[in-house]
């Protein structure tokens, strides 16, 4: 193991206070101010008619039109830029008001979008008189105190002018090559601040009047390793939000602008209102997630601490960072904008997906309370890029969130899913045995394993919740572009969250270098996907364990393959073994030299012994859960229903012996005379003598209090995260020790809950219903 | 030969067009119907043949006894839907079994509907194609410039082939990594499992779609040999039948390439058979656009049937082609041309999500079927909103066969209408005009796709809804034109697309040639695929010098991922003509792509070539076709009341196939077909073309 860089990560930037915070985009993230609009050049004529009575059937037709713009806008962006990252549709598009909401996003990355509103208001804001904002301008920019979920996605966004007024904008935002930094391809997990980042440029007026600048093209292009590509990349999304920007105008000239624009509000109207219907039938309370961080930078064997808080009241959600740590130097944060595009993007497909990705309307009823300084909200100049994948962890946290808040109403229990795998992103670097260089991320975490449903099983390489349809590339195609030779790429058991229903496995993917001349390997992780965890699991389910980079260096792969045996597992192999931590900065890979990647699966549901044995038996068969978690885990001897119901009942009967919490008593509440009601699959809120009360909905034992938490008067176990199968041990990597907690009822010994904590932190409350 | 019989087999109706060369005044057509017999589809076939005959006055041995019989079949579709396939085991390369598994992951719904996406809590995954408990992994590894890694390994091939036969499969389908590069390894387990289980149907990928990408290859290799035993059964018996209705010539069958193959070759390769009815109906609307009906030969065909709308694209005469096909989810190889289906047609639910009115995706298919068919349906469709507008008449649906019922159509449309202050004529005339747009959006994205714009086309309607939908989806997407062809035809149009249909052989090498590409290596595979689709058309009866060849080559920019099929010269192969093989496609692809968008300086790569071998199997041109018009002159047999967005007209309703050639019809008016039923709207008119087609131009203005 590499020894640790000195560092102190204790230093911490000093925290500015709440009241007055200037939310600039030059120390904190840009955050338009409610009276935004005041400061828009008196130039800028906005449009904002519309018809007061919209005929139903031309809103429908219009809705279908600008769904249809907008996917053929990302069409044209695959097409003309032909990039093997945008042909796994890493980015996203988007169609906005004249204020800058979001009426339609696309089923994409879906958090890139979040930087669109911003950096549009921005523009208004900043730039509406000087340089100004005409018909044909294109804005370009990858701030990310602005409007970049890091600077590698850069936003671009034109203004839709119908008859001299700004009637709206068309924005998409897209994943580049290379924007400079001292790694290629713009990950560095080395750097210390924003200063060693890829470039960032602040919006600036990229085309003007339909024309670009080459000046700004070539300021643009010039920090780039590969100019050429990004010039193409360029050309291609300014190509996109041309192309919607002039099929919006001719629906504008076909129904009347004050119609489409009806239409649009009207899309936002019905967003919202149905995320308040949807919000009005959960009961108020407030929800919160705990993910860790790890590594700050390589080698640095601790992590930090970040806390999600969303209080619903009514029908509004709130939304804090309040218990975050502060930020510190290293690639361990993420700006503003990733984190609301974190939150938006998981309320998008867990609870607006009948709008197809309208979401903005849902976007009213969401107050965003960040802390600036903190890891969830980073001011200048901490580094970004290198910390992207951390929206990841954050994106799971929110759905952890969201499932508990929908699971206490019938219907939207539903929709709930939960967590998917952290990202896992290896990028390969190095020379062909032609003398080309490449460098390229392994983009095959979005085939990761989904989480588990409500009423399902997760899906197995199903991808990730937040972008549906990212995809990944064959692997004739990979080896097509790179000189390498996929050993395997195969379904990985135990890898999601073992449950009731359990969560969908991920994958396991070995490579080795395959007419090469030199190949190293860069790692980047997001939260604890390395060490610790990748989903959480829901009500008792379990979280998958944390994936791997593993390498082999000298193994007798030669051997075996002219002996005409191909491994099974790069772990077969004799050889030096060499795991990477969640960020590493290059480790060369030679000739016979093995390397795999584990991508993680989805967290599981439910009590895993509630699990009908025959989805576990064929699971066993389909090499889907291994022997150990079936007996363990599942308690399931495959083919002997005796000695399963005898297994199950011993391993139920273990949980006796759990500790007892403190009952928590400060949370009383009177009865109320409501009906019982479901708040949790195993966890019922109803009167009993008087009281109010959490109870087990099997047995009827009473956990909590209704405003307390249901973990206090449950049992539990705390032990090491490696009773999970196949679950790495955390310490390989972190030295804060990480535990596994699990919750029993105390009547019906039935599992309600896990989570995974570092030992010192006490337990997470989860969820507190009420507002007091 | 006096008969070319064309059959196409639906799930419904078995349909055969038989055209009559020696007839009076050119060549007479005629149609007969039966219905389709599942499972066995024979039956129905012949049945239909009998129709045909009776209606050409001649038995149906005298028929055959001088016929050629061209067959388009959906033995092997049906298969797939009902899951009554063969069992299937695979082998695949050490590693890479779980492929068809994982789906690409969210490659799995880039074809799937909008809500389908959107609604991430209830995706699934469709079922595996073969049960892992099948999937055999080999010891061997070909790379990707077909080098030999590793060797294969026999002793435990040999094993694994044992495990599958003890397990009792019915076919093995082997699809190795790169066997593209090389299908040596494939060629010696095909060896293999011929020695080992001689009866077994086997399907390797390198014969059934040489392409680079594994997934999709797989996904071909295995549906080709899920439907292979169905398909040998269903031809064996068929053979059989035919030929004891004296029939002994060559049975030719249609697949989804574009032309046809004779039945040995559809039986090694059933995959090619799988989507071919959409694509005789894009081959026939290709014939007919060459007479120039609408004025241009860029075309856009709109299939309208009761659960799909099928959409397929004509550019200069020539049908647009794509490599892949979808089978629910899973998408695969095949070299077919490019028709897409959406989930829109007259048996699309119209709903309300209490917001605002939608139609679709879902469908109530034939069973129950619409409303005012009276099969239980009670949900209304395109079909009852259709209905209620006025668009039928209830006693002369289908020709008068099926009767429609009305009242309850009526009463769910008020229904569902009442929270927007909608009757039930309101309601229906919103779901016409939504389906209508949601059509023309689908078509609007697919020609965006393709990199065309809409208002350079014409659109032809066919299928059952062609002629109700065809005018108004054209004048949603901004053109002048809509054609409903042959219109007594429409409703039988893929069974005509394939008498009017080539022999034609596609035969391809997947290659991973960087630039300079060496002409040696591109003249020695050119020249083996060459040799195979010129044998393959021998065993179809096709003389050599009756073959026309056409060379493809498939290439890419080194550091960009869009491949563009160009068509290339034949002949040998040296710097020049390589250079020119570059230049079409940097031409090809700025065309198709934007200028500007290709990036040279990191070379090229070609990625595969193609040879087509194409023959005319017979010599009838739709010129000479005789569709017995009427010469009458046009009156309308009876008005009835229609409503045009929201007026209540009453509106002239014509026999279509009485109005003579040049016959100008204004709007409003109806044309009713024994099967189609064509509306004319109030700023529309229809005339008649030589060729029988009702050509309906729109926007008065």
């Amino acid at each position: 193991m590499a020894s640790a860089p000195v560092i102190d990560i204790t230093q911490e930037t000093a925290v500015s206070s709440a009241k007055d915070i200037a939310w600039t985009g030059k120390v904190h993230s840009y955050r338009p101010k409610g009276d935004w609009r005041t400061r828009v050049d008196a130039g800028i004529n906005f449009h904002d008619d519309a018809i007061a009575e919209l005929d139903p059937v031309d809103f429908e037709v219009i809705r279908q039109k600008l769904w249809t713009i907008n996917m053929a806008h990302g069409d044209t962006i695959t097409r003309i830029s032909g990039s093997p990252v945008l042909a796994t549709l890493d980015f996203n598009m988007s169609i906005l008001t004249e204020d800058a909401e979001v009426v339609l996003n696309a089923p994409y990355v879906q958090f890139l979008n979040a930087g669109a509103p911003l950096g549009i208001r921005y523009i208004l804001e900043h730039y509406s008189k000087l340089p100004g904002i005409d018909d044909g301008d294109i804005y370009c920019c990858n701030d990310p105190w602005i409007a970049a979920c890091h600077q590698m996605d850069v936003l671009f966004a034109a203004p839709i002018f119908v008859e001299g007024r700004l009637f709206g904008w068309v924005a998409n935002a897209g994943h580049q090559y290379d924007l400079g930094g001292i790694v290629p391809g713009g990950w560095p997990q080395n750097s210390e601040d924003v200063h060693s980042d890829p470039v960032v440029l602040p919006p600036f007026k990229l085309v003007e009047k339909g024309v670009m600048r080459p000046d700004l093209e070539a300021m643009y292009l010039r920090q780039s390793r590969l100019p050429d590509m990004v010039a193409l990349d360029l050309r291609a999304q300014i190509a996109g939000v041309v192309f919607a920007r002039d099929q919006v105008m001719a629906l504008c000239t076909r129904f009347g602008a004050t119609t489409v624009k009806a239409a649009m509000r009207r899309m936002l109207d019905q967003a919202q209102q149905n995320f308040q219907r949807k919000l009005n039938a959960i009961p108020d309370g407030t929800w919160t997630e705990t993910r860790y961080i790890d590594e700050p930078l390589p080698g640095i064997r601790h992590n930090q601490r970040t806390q999600l808080t969303v209080t619903k009241r009514g029908d509004r959600l709130a939304v804090s960072n309040a218990g975050t740590d502060a930020q510190t130097i290293g690639t361990n944060g993420i700006p503003f904008v990733t984190w609301a595009g974190s939150i938006t993007g998981i309320v998008s497909v867990s609870m607006l997906f009948e709008q197809l990705f309208a979401y903005g309307g849902g976007e009213r009823q969401i107050d965003y309370e960040p802390t600036p300084g903190l890891l969830t909200c980073v001011d200048h100049p901490a580094a970004v890029s290198g910390g992207i994948l951390h929206s990841v962890p954050m994106m799971n946290a929110m759905q952890a969130i969201l499932a508990r808040m929908m699971a206490c109403d019938p219907d939207t229990k539903e929709d709930l899913v939960a967590p998917c795998a952290d990202y896992v992103l290896p990028v390969l670097v190095g020379f062909d045995d032609r003398g080309n260089f490449f460098g390229q991320a392994i983009l095959d975490c979005f085939a990761c394993g989904s989480g588990a449903r409500s009423f399902g099983d997760g899906i197995d390489s199903g991808g990730p919740t937040f972008s549906p349809l990212s995809m990944i590339l064959n692997v004739e195609q990979i080896e097509q572009w790179y000189p390498l030779m996929c050993l395997y790429r195969r379904s990985d058991r135990d890898s999601g969250g073992a449950g009731k229903w359990r969560g969908g496995n991920g994958l396991r993917v070995a490579i080795t270098p395959y007419r090469a001349q030199s190949m190293s390997i860069v790692t980047n992780t997001g939260g604890q996907g390395a060490t610790t965890q990748n989903g959480q699991g829901l009500f008792g389910g379990y979280p998958s364990p944390a994936s791997h980079y593993l390498i082999r260096h000298d193994t007798d792969l030669n051997e075996r393959m002219v002996a005409r045996v191909l491994p099974q597992g790069a772990i077969d192999l004799t050889g030096d073994t060499v795991w990477l931590s969640g960020k590493s900065n290059g480790t060369s890979l030679g000739h016979g030299d093995v390397f795999e990647v584990r991508i993680g699966g989805g967290g599981g549901y439910g009590d895993p012994l509630e699990r009908d044995p025959a989805l576990v038996e064929r699971d066993l068969a389909d090499d889907a859960v291994s022997q150990d978690a079936a007996e363990r885990i599942y308690g399931v001897i495959a083919g002997d229903a005796e000695a399963t119901t005898a297994r199950r009942k011993a391993l139920r009967a273990e949980r006796r012996a759990w500790s007892r919490q403190e009952t928590d008593t400060a949370a009383a509440t009177a009865a109320t005379g409501e009906l019982d009601r479901a708040v949790h699959e195993y966890v019922i809120a109803r009167d009993v003598d008087g009281e109010r009360i959490l109870a087990c909905a099997h047995c009827g034992e009473r956990l909590a209090g209704y405003s307390g938490s249901y973990k206090a008067g449950a049992l539990m176990h705390e032990g090491p995260v490696t009773q999970i199968p196949s679950a790495p041990d955390p310490a390989r990597f972190i030295d804060d020790p990480m535990v596994l907690r699990r919750f029993a009822c105390p009547g019906c010994l039935t599992q309600i809950a896990t989570e995974i904590a570092r030992a010192e932190d006490a337990v997470f409350p989860e969820m507190r219903l009420g507002l007091n | 030969m006096r008969f070319i019989v064309g059959v196409d087999i639906g799930g419904t109706f078995t349909d055969c067009v038989v055209l009559d060369t020696s007839a009076d005044g050119g060549v007479a057509v005629k149609i007969g119907k039966a219905s389709s017999t599942p499972p066995d589809f024979q039956s129905g076939f012949v049945d239909a043949l009998r129709a045909a005959a009776t209606m050409h006055g001649v038995s149906l041995e005298e028929m055959l006894g001088d016929a050629h019989v061209y067959h388009g079949c959906t033995v092997g579709t049906n298969a797939l839907v009902e899951g009554k396939t063969a069992k299937v085991g695979l082998l695949a390369t050490r590693g890479h079994a779980d492929a068809t598994f994982i789906m690409l992951s969210g490659g799995r719904l880039k074809w799937m509907p909008a809500n389908y996406i959107a609604h991430v809590a209830k995706q699934t995954k469709p079922a595996a194609l073969v049960p892992r408990t099948l999937c055999e992994e080999i010891d061997e590894r070909i790379t990707f410039d077909g080098a030999i890694a590793v060797e294969l390994n026999e002793v435990h091939a040999r094993a694994s082939i044992q495990r599958l036969i003890d397990a009792g499969v019915e076919a093995i389908a082997i699809s190795l990594i790169w066997a593209t590069a090389n299908p040596a390894h494939e060629q010696r387990l095909q060896h293999l499992v011929r020695e080992m289980a001689p009866g077994i149907f086997v399907s390797i990928s390198s014969e059934v779609s040489a392409r680079v990408g594994e997934y999709e290859r797989s996904v071909a290799t295995i549906i080709n040999a899920m439907i292979g035993p169905p398909m040998q059964h269903y031809l064996a018996a068929l053979e059989v039948d035919l030929a004891t209705h004296g029939y002994h010539d060559k049975l030719q069958i249609m697949s989804c390439s574009g032309g046809l193959i004779d039945a040995d070759n559809a039986r090694a390769l059933p995959v090619l058979t799988i989507g071919s009815g959409p694509v005789a109906g894009l081959i026939g609307a290709a014939n007919l656009a060459r007479t120039q009906v609408g004025g241009v030969n860029n075309v856009v065909t709109a299939d309208v049937g009761g659960t799909t709308l099928d959409i397929g694209t004509i550019f200069a005469g020539t049908p647009v082609r794509r490599a892949t096909a979808s089978h629910g989810q899973y998408e695969y190889f095949v070299p077919t041309l490019d028709v897409r289906s959406v989930g829109s047609g007259g048996g699309s639910i119209v709903h309300s999500d209490g917001q605002s009115l939608k139609v679709g995706p879902e469908s109530a298919a034939a069973r129950p079927g619409p409303i005012c068919f009276g099969r239980g349906g009670t949900r209304p469709t395109v079909t009852d909103a259709a209905a209620v507008l006025g668009y039928f008449d209830p006693d002369y649906f289908f020709g008068g066969r099926i009767m429609l019922d009305l009242e309850p159509a009526r009463a769910a449309l008020a229904e569902l209408g009442s929270p927007f202050g909608m009757d039930a004529e309101a309601t229906a005339a919103a779901a016409m005009r939504i389906v209508n747009s949601q059509m023309a959006d689908a078509i609007w994205l697919t020609l965006t796709q393709q990199g065309y714009d809409a208002r350079d086309f014409v659109l032809y309607g066919f299928g059952g809804g062609g002629g109700l939908h065809a005018a108004a989806i054209a004048r949603e997407l901004g053109m002048k034109t809509a054609v409903i062809p042959l219109s007594d035809l429409a409703a039988g149009w893929s069974a005509f697309g394939i008498t009017a249909s080539d022999a034609l052989i596609t035969e391809s090498v997947g290659l991973g040639l960087g630039s300079p590409f060496d002409p040696a290596t591109i003249n020695a595979r050119l020249r083996e695929l060459e040799e195979r689709v010129l044998a393959k058309l021998a065993k179809q009866g096709v003389a050599k010098d009756a073959v026309t060849l056409e060379h493809h080559a498939e290439l890419r920019y080194a550091l960009q991922t869009n491949q563009v099929s160009v068509a290339v010269e034949g002949g040998v192969y040296d710097g020049a003509t390589v250079g020119r093989m570059v230049a079409t496609f940097e031409a090809d692809y700025e065309r198709l792509f934007g200028k500007g968008s290709g990036y040279a300086a990191a070379g090229f790569q070609l990625t595969s070539l193609q040879v087509r071998g194409r023959a005319a199997l017979s010599a009838v041109t739709l010129e000479a076709i005789d569709l017995e018009s009427g010469n009458s002159t046009p009156e309308a047999k009876t008005t009835r009341v229609v409503m045009w967005s929201g007026e209540r007209l009453v509106t002239p309703v014509y026999d279509g196939s009485r109005l003579p050639p040049g016959s100008v019809t204004s709007g409003p008016a109806i044309l009713e077909f024994p099967d189609t039923t064509i509306l004319v709207d109030r700023d529309a008119s229809a005339t008649i073309h030589v060729s029988g087609s009702v050509v309906l131009t729109v926007g008065a203005e």
